[in-house]
């Protein structure tokens, strides 16, 4: 895990950069403690907490699975929020994945981490990338020589 | 078996340590303590504790530090304030210069007892064994140190991590140190450990996440098909410190698809029955959730030095705070 900290608060304490790392499946745990701490540390209690912790897993262990093996993990507070954003270097993904409804247990259906992230966030966004756009520019898909630039989602909850 | 091996008993994650906890950890190679050593400063942090370091005699701090901060710039932080301090045994027992247990063990209550004076909920060391030999400690004196240190845990908010290199000390010694310590940490950070009792149990230990999911769910399926028909058979998480989506997932298909009456009963935290209910548990006729009494400790609890000395750490303790 690779860590990146920068400070963008000014001072004023409107904004905290608390982590900015590059992290791959075997720096899950760690990022679970570090994320953990930031949390508690911004006064989140159970179960809230954990909640929070576990959407971040959730999503972190979606760009290690779909997206290219790694991802590049941010935690800020700004706004009354703790925000979480992740990036990969995958093909990216639409919105619709994520299903409305808990998914049954049979069949392959992933995407139940993501339904639980939206869940028990307040806010969660996706920036599809190459195949968010895809889908929102209809069947045609994207323009030729559009590359696949990896999702970015964000997930924040009120503090 | 040898304590220290995984397939032993009565061990935990680093995450569930408690104030008043003495643990035993052992590792094997130079890679292996710093997920330990890391996850035990850091979970420090957001339980508001002081944190105290003795990592390998001579290991440059340069390397403890970037160690520390590779997950992010909260351990600097605390450095700065105090926090987090890194020492040695050395230091620890000044003036005097020959280990005993006594100049041992009256340095840590010094620092406790500062830490809460400081207004910290509690006050962590973790304690690299190679202070042996730089101290040219005699292996029987360090036994007597670690089976008679009852006293340090039991009168305040004090915890420990005793961490063994085991190309340091013999099988023998790591076997009598292992059983002398109440508890003994998983030696890798995330991983899980399954243990299949004979009475119809399986403990899970550790981390249920994406890189365990194999194993978690494979483990699941063994009991399930060693218990008997119409049988039930327990599940036990409540030393499990993380339960990622994914395998809760695998843990109530495997419940669905008992066969000849089989039920599962899960023993877990809160916090793991609310996901585990979220994901629909309460559905599954063939699966029972029972809440284990006790709090968490990692659970976004702790404080602020200031809070209070001695203030009980529950979740009425937490105060925001801006870093």
């Amino acid at each position: 895990m690779r860590s990146d900290p920068r400070d963008l608060s000014g001072g004023d304490g409107a904004e905290e950069w608390l982590l900015e790392c590059v992290f791959t499946g075997e720096d899950l745990p760690g990022l679970r403690v570090a994320v953990g701490e930031c949390a508690a540390s911004a006064g989140l209690k159970e179960p809230r907490w954990g909640e929070f912790v576990l959407a971040v897993n959730e999503i972190a262990s979606n760009a290690i699975e779909h997206g290219g093996g790694r991802g590049c993990l941010t935690l800020r507070r700004r706004s009354g929020e703790l925000e979480c954003r992740i990036a990969d270097d995958g093909p990216g993904f639409p919105e619709s994945v994520i299903p409305e409804l808990l998914p049954g247990l049979d069949g392959a259906h992933t995407g139940r981490g993501l339904w639980l992230a939206r869940l028990v966030t307040d806010r969660l966004v996706i920036d599809g990338g190459a195949a968010g756009a895809s889908e929102a520019m209809g069947e045609g898909g994207a323009p030729d020589g559009v590359q696949a630039v990896g999702a970015v989602v964000t997930l924040a909850i009120r503090v | 078996m040898a304590a220290w091996d995984t397939e032993s008993t009565g061990v935990i994650p680093v995450q569930r340590m408690r104030p008043g906890d003495h643990a035993f950890v052992s590792y094997e190679d130079d890679e292996g303590p710093w997920g330990v050593l890391t996850a035990f400063a850091w979970t420090g942090l957001g339980r508001g504790e002081k944190v105290m370091l003795f990592p390998t005699p001579g290991l440059p701090e340069s390397e403890v530090l970037d160690r520390l901060d590779a997950w992010g710039p909260a351990a600097s932080a605390a450095r700065r304030r105090g926090q987090i301090v890194l020492s040695s045994m050395r230091s620890l027992i000044l003036p005097h210069r020959k280990f005993t247990p006594e100049r041992q063990w009256e340095g840590i209550t010094t620092e406790t007892e500062r830490a809460v004076r400081e207004g910290y909920q509690g006050f962590r060391a973790y304690i690299d064994m190679h202070w042996v030999a730089d101290l040219d400690a005699d292996i029987e004196t360090m036994l007597y140190r670690e089976t008679h240190a009852d006293h340090l845990f039991e009168t305040a908010p004090y915890s420990e991590i005793c961490a063994y290199d085991r190309r340091a000390f013999s099988g023998e010694v790591l076997d009598a140190m292992a059983a002398a310590h109440p508890r003994n940490l998983l030696e890798r950070l995330g991983s899980l450990r399954v243990v299949h009792a004979d009475d119809g149990v399986v403990r899970l230990t550790g981390d249920a996440d994406l890189a365990t999911r194999a194993e978690f769910t494979a483990a699941l399926k063994a009991a399930m098909a060693r218990t008997p028909v119409a049988g039930r058979l327990l599940v036990d998480l409540t030393d499990l410190n993380f339960l990622g989506v994914g395998c809760a997932a695998d843990l109530l298909l495997v419940a669905e698809r008992a066969e000849g009456g089989r039920r599962i009963e899960v023993r877990c935290d809160a916090f793991q029955a609310r996901t585990l209910r979220r994901l629909g548990a309460g559905s599954n006729r063939r699966l029972a959730v029972a809440e284990a009494a006790g709090e968490r400790l990692d659970r976004g609890v702790g404080g602020e030095p200031g809070d209070g000395p001695g203030e009980g750490l529950g979740e009425g303790s937490v105060q925001g705070r801006q870093r």
